[in-house]
């Protein structure tokens, strides 16, 4: 356990060290503001019509729902580069001899890395906060809820995280890493699309692959165990190839 | 202390390192020796438990590096051909980092970190980034990772890659100052360096252990003959001639190509001393004697020998 913290957080210093976790965070909380304030203005107005006849909206389903699920896709575009150096540098720039000849496991490289891409994805997730914050200064919005959807973001980053960790582990180019990672990634959000017309067979599978399909009962404040498993065993997956293909570079030299 | 038997290593088609035994005992310097390419980091590596061996074992005091890793890489500090250092970390960031993960307690990790930043001289850099740092610097940072949690074993790939001749006569000093408490392994192709900080030396070439020995005695083994260097002053005399009949004396060369020079190599048969018969006669000739010494044949021209000329090989005694 004090190597895998070590780890992560060597890891999550060296992304505030350099300006990546900056523009990360940057390149992610921009975006999800403009979004925020195109959901909160249509919203604004449509309440105030709503008020002239006596009618009330929901915040939670109105604007914090539809802005989490927009971020869903956001975040899509913002993991490869939290994750595509992880491996790739340490393996480009010799790094990895260390981490290799130290009395580490590959098991406690490996949860360490990906804590440390986790908690930099907490930290972009903290941000949000500071939109949602706001709703509760004018409105009263539901509290639980959002703690569901962001359990949802937090599985799903997850998810996204240990994927791009094993993609980064195959290759010591950041750059392939990151493009091969923003492919495979909207793959993985892209395939729920087939499930309408793919048929009766097919189209259940294909939304079920999809990794954006899942969010869709978190943002709406409800955790079912279907998805939190989906997400639970799609990052052992990732973390399970990551192992294997550290293993099988040290065997290929 | 570490002790290698039989190592093969093979990528595909390509033997990288094949049929490597030695034994390195405690507190000693074992220098590594052999051209670009002739194993020595793939060696160094499957010691480090880096990458494992086709075939073969190898043990790490007392721990077998592919059974007990963990084991074995708590006793290990290794320096690897480039110090890998992490650009964006200063060098105590990175120090404290490396201690972390070697199992440093928490408690010694200061103490630790300050020590080694002591001993290999790189105070005035403890607050810069490693990756601002230069090539000597660098070695440095990588030679006091691999010394922080204060291993057994050492192992460095050519740890004076690189640095200036100052930096070069430091860390040889360095280095010697830590043997005795530690086993050292360290690769070069520098052959002074070899004969000045090693008291053993493996000669390996195309993955093959050509020679195991001190490098004294690997100078003096691998001599076919033994050879003198004379200078006479024979007043235009055939010194050669006069030489040859010597009795012992196999051979009488010119030292010197320019004419009218008194400087010769003369060979002997292996193992006899002519020195005596040599001077004895060139004064009895009535002929002044200059300069009487033996020849040795330096490290470099064993190691051609050795790393060149297949036959030589064969005949160089394996460990």
């Amino acid at each position: 356990m004090r190597n895998i913290i070590a780890i992560a957080d060597k890891e999550l210093r060296s992304y505030f060290a350099s300006p990546i976790a900056y523009i990360i965070i940057g390149f992610f909380a921009l975006p999800f503001g403009v979004f925020f304030y195109l959901y909160l203005e249509a919203f604004l107005r449509q309440s105030m019509q709503m008020a002239q006849f006596g009618g009330n909206l929901n915040v939670n389903q109105q604007v914090i729902r539809l802005v989490l699920q927009n971020a869903s896709v956001i975040i899509l575009f913002v993991m490869p580069m939290i994750t595509m150096r992880t491996y790739a540098e340490e393996k480009r720039s010799g790094t990895i001899e260390l981490l290799l000849t130290s009395p580490v496991t590959d098991f406690q490289i490996i949860v360490g890395k990906f804590l440390g891409a986790l908690g930099l994805y907490i930290a972009m997730l903290l941000v949000t906060l500071l939109y949602v914050a706001i709703l509760f200064v004018y409105g009263h919005p539901e509290w639980r809820p959002l703690v569901a959807a962001y359990l949802g973001l937090l599985l799903m980053g997850g998810a996204f995280l240990s994927v791009g960790l094993f993609i980064s582990s195959t290759t010591n180019n950041q750059i392939v890493a990151g493009m091969v990672s923003f492919v495979v990634f909207l793959l993985l959000w892209i395939v729920g699309w087939f499930a309408d017309s793919a048929g009766a067979t097919v189209g259940p599978i294909t939304s079920y692959l999809s990794i954006t399909e899942h969010f869709e009962d978190f943002s709406k404040g409800v955790i079912d165990t279907k998805h939190v498993l989906y997400y639970v065993s799609l990052i052992t997956f990732g973390l399970f190839l990551t192992a294997k293909s550290v293993d099988s570079e040290r065997w290929r030299g | 202390m570490i002790e290698v038997q039989h190592l093969t290593k093979r990528y595909g088609r390509v033997t990288a390192v094949d049929d490597v035994s030695f034994r390195v005992e405690r507190g000693e310097i074992l220098g590594f020796l052999g051209p670009n390419g002739a194993g020595k980091t793939t060696t160094m590596r499957i010691l480090t438990g880096y990458i494992p061996a086709s075939e073969g074992r190898a043990t790490v005091a007392g721990y077998d590096v592919f059974d007990q890793p963990i084991e074995a890489k708590r006793r290990t500090g290794y320096l690897p051909e480039t110090p890998p250092l992490y650009p964006d970390m200063t060098v105590r960031e990175y120090l404290d980092f490396v201690a972390r993960i070697k199992g440093v307690a928490a408690a010694e990790r200061r103490t630790r970190v300050d020590a080694v930043i002591q001993r290999t001289h790189i105070d005035d850099m403890a607050t810069r980034h490693c990756g601002k740092l230069s090539k000597g610097y660098r070695q440095r940072v990588g030679l006091a990772q691999a010394i922080l949690h204060n291993p057994e074993v050492l192992i460095l790939d050519e740890p004076t890659a690189g640095l200036d001749p100052k930096q070069i006569i430091e860390t040889r000093d360095l280095i010697r100052g830590l043997g005795g408490d530690h086993t050292i392994v360290l690769s070069t192709h520098i052959l002074p360096e070899v004969s000045q900080t090693c008291q053993r030396v493996v000669i390996i070439n195309k993955g093959r252990v050509v020679a195991v020995d001190t490098p004294e005695n690997l100078t003096a083994r691998l001599q076919g003959a033994e050879t003198l260097y004379v200078e006479v002053d024979a007043g235009g005399a055939d010194v050669p001639t006069a030489l040859t009949a010597v009795p012992g004396v196999t051979r009488v060369a010119a030292a010197d190509t320019r004419p009218g020079s008194g400087a010769f190599e003369v060979e002997s048969e292996r193992g006899r001393d002519v020195r005596r018969e040599l001077a004895r006669d060139i004064v009895t000739r009535g002929w002044g004697l200059l300069e009487l010494r033996p020849m040795r044949m330096s490290l470099e021209e064993v190691f051609l020998q050795v790393t060149t000329e297949e036959p030589a090989a064969e005949e160089a005694p394996r460990a």
